[in-house]
């Protein structure tokens, strides 16, 4: 991934195959997400959905998106869910499915719909007139500059790690809270022996 | 897999039901050859991927968190292959918290100290008239290394530390459950004390 493609190579080229049957994938996974009866399965199916998302992320050449998808997603979290079922209870069940909750469904498919109704306002998939890659003062700034400035191929960790370390500071150390607040809720005061 | 007849639903588990006829599931460590060797043939290109990913995040898709999280798995395949306790006990408390403690300080370091040299926050060049002629880099390379050494001290030893030990804690649980500690809060209870609740191993 080199960070200095001009902007206007990327071209739309419209929805191909590979997109139809992420998409398609994607949907699926979620639905059985929710629908599944075994937590077990549910959890299994979620992690193919992260896959999933880890895919469509990388396709649309956010790589850097889809490596922690990937990771994170697809990978710790579900041995996270899988550690917590472990240590719950898994009632036995002859469904293979939960029954469909239909005011629970009237609700998402309104928050479905809110949130649909604002995709017509949004630029076509690497349209290169989209305000993100026309916008001067920052994408621009960054694509144009990052190298020069930096040192470093790859903008997004120029971004990280250099114009925006302070947030990533930020974020760094939430995540160490995490680990604080996590033995704090649990009552313990080591991690391991 | 639900479709199959629920008279052996623990199955999978360690076959013991309970009265009211749910399985609980216990963390039972199975054995297994074919997951042993599989992991001890797989972590080496995991744990060199991980190192790549942070070490060249800066060239390429990936950096420190990506890395870190990777880095972090190969611990959990570990656990998940030898057995979450052995794996516990191999590990020292030290490594894990010494990893994201270090983590937010040499990261807290890198960033303030160009603030006591009068600059702004990880303004990395702050670093070249003092470093400069003692590593023979070049006033933009201090830039580049900075963010190699944010990403890799920083973020990478963060994420791998806490990720390690979010995973151990949430295996062992809560310690007020634990079967000592729940016969304590029960005396408790007996006597009328309802500190239990607000942490009563504080008396301990």
């Amino acid at each position: 991934m080199t960070s200095i493609i001009a902007p206007t190579v990327i071209q739309s080229v419209g929805i191909t195959p590979l997109e139809v049957a992420l998409f398609v994938f994607i949907l699926i996974t979620a639905v059985l997400t929710a629908l599944f009866r075994d937590v077990l399965a549910a959890i299994v199916i979620f992690a193919a959905y992260s896959l999933g998302l880890a895919v469509v992320y990388t396709f649309y050449r956010a790589p850097d998106v889809g490596l922690t998808e990937a990771a994170i997603g697809a990978g710790v979290t579900t041995v996270f869910l899988l550690l917590t079922i472990a240590k719950t209870t898994r009632p036995p069940t002859d469904e293979l499915f939960e029954p469909i909750n239909w005011p629970a469904v009237a609700v998402c498919g309104l928050f479905a719909l809110v949130v649909g109704s604002t995709l017509t306002a949004f630029p076509a998939v690497g349209d290169p007139n989209s305000p993100i890659l026309t916008n001067p003062e920052v994408t621009g700034y960054y694509l144009e500059n990052a190298y020069d400035e930096t040192g470093a191929k790859n903008a997004v960790t120029s971004v990280l790690a250099a114009y925006r370390g302070f947030d990533t500071f930020g974020e760094a150390v939430v995540v160490f809270a995490a680990g604080i607040a996590s033995l704090l809720v649990l009552g313990r005061e080591v991690f391991t022996a | 897999m639900s479709d199959e007849p629920t008279s052996q639903p623990d199955e999978r588990m360690d076959g013991r039901v309970d009265t009211d006829g749910v399985a609980r599931q216990r963390p039972v460590y199975t054995e297994s050859q074919v997951i042993m060797t599989t992991v001890k043939a797989v972590i080496p290109f995991v744990m060199t991927y991980g190192l790549f990913i942070t070490f060249h995040g800066a060239d390429t898709p990936g950096g420190g968190f990506q890395g870190g999280a990777i880095i972090a798995s190969v611990v959990l395949m570990i656990a998940f292959a030898f057995g979450i306790e052995s794996t516990r006990a191999w590990l020292a408390n030290s490594t894990v918290v010494g990893l994201g403690t270090a983590g937010v300080f040499l990261f807290g370091a890198i960033g303030f100290g160009p603030i006591l040299l009068g600059e702004n926050f990880l303004e990395y060049t702050a670093y070249y008239p003092v470093f400069g002629d003692l590593l023979g880099l070049k006033e933009y390379e201090f830039v580049k290394y900075g963010m190699e050494a944010v990403e890799i001290v920083g973020i990478a030893f963060i994420v791998s530390g806490i990720l390690m030990g979010l995973f151990f804690a949430l295996a062992a649980g809560d310690s007020h459950s634990e079967p000592n500690e729940a016969d304590l809060r029960e005396g408790e209870l007996r006597d009328g004390v309802d500190s239990a609740t607000f942490g009563g191993e504080s008396d301990d």
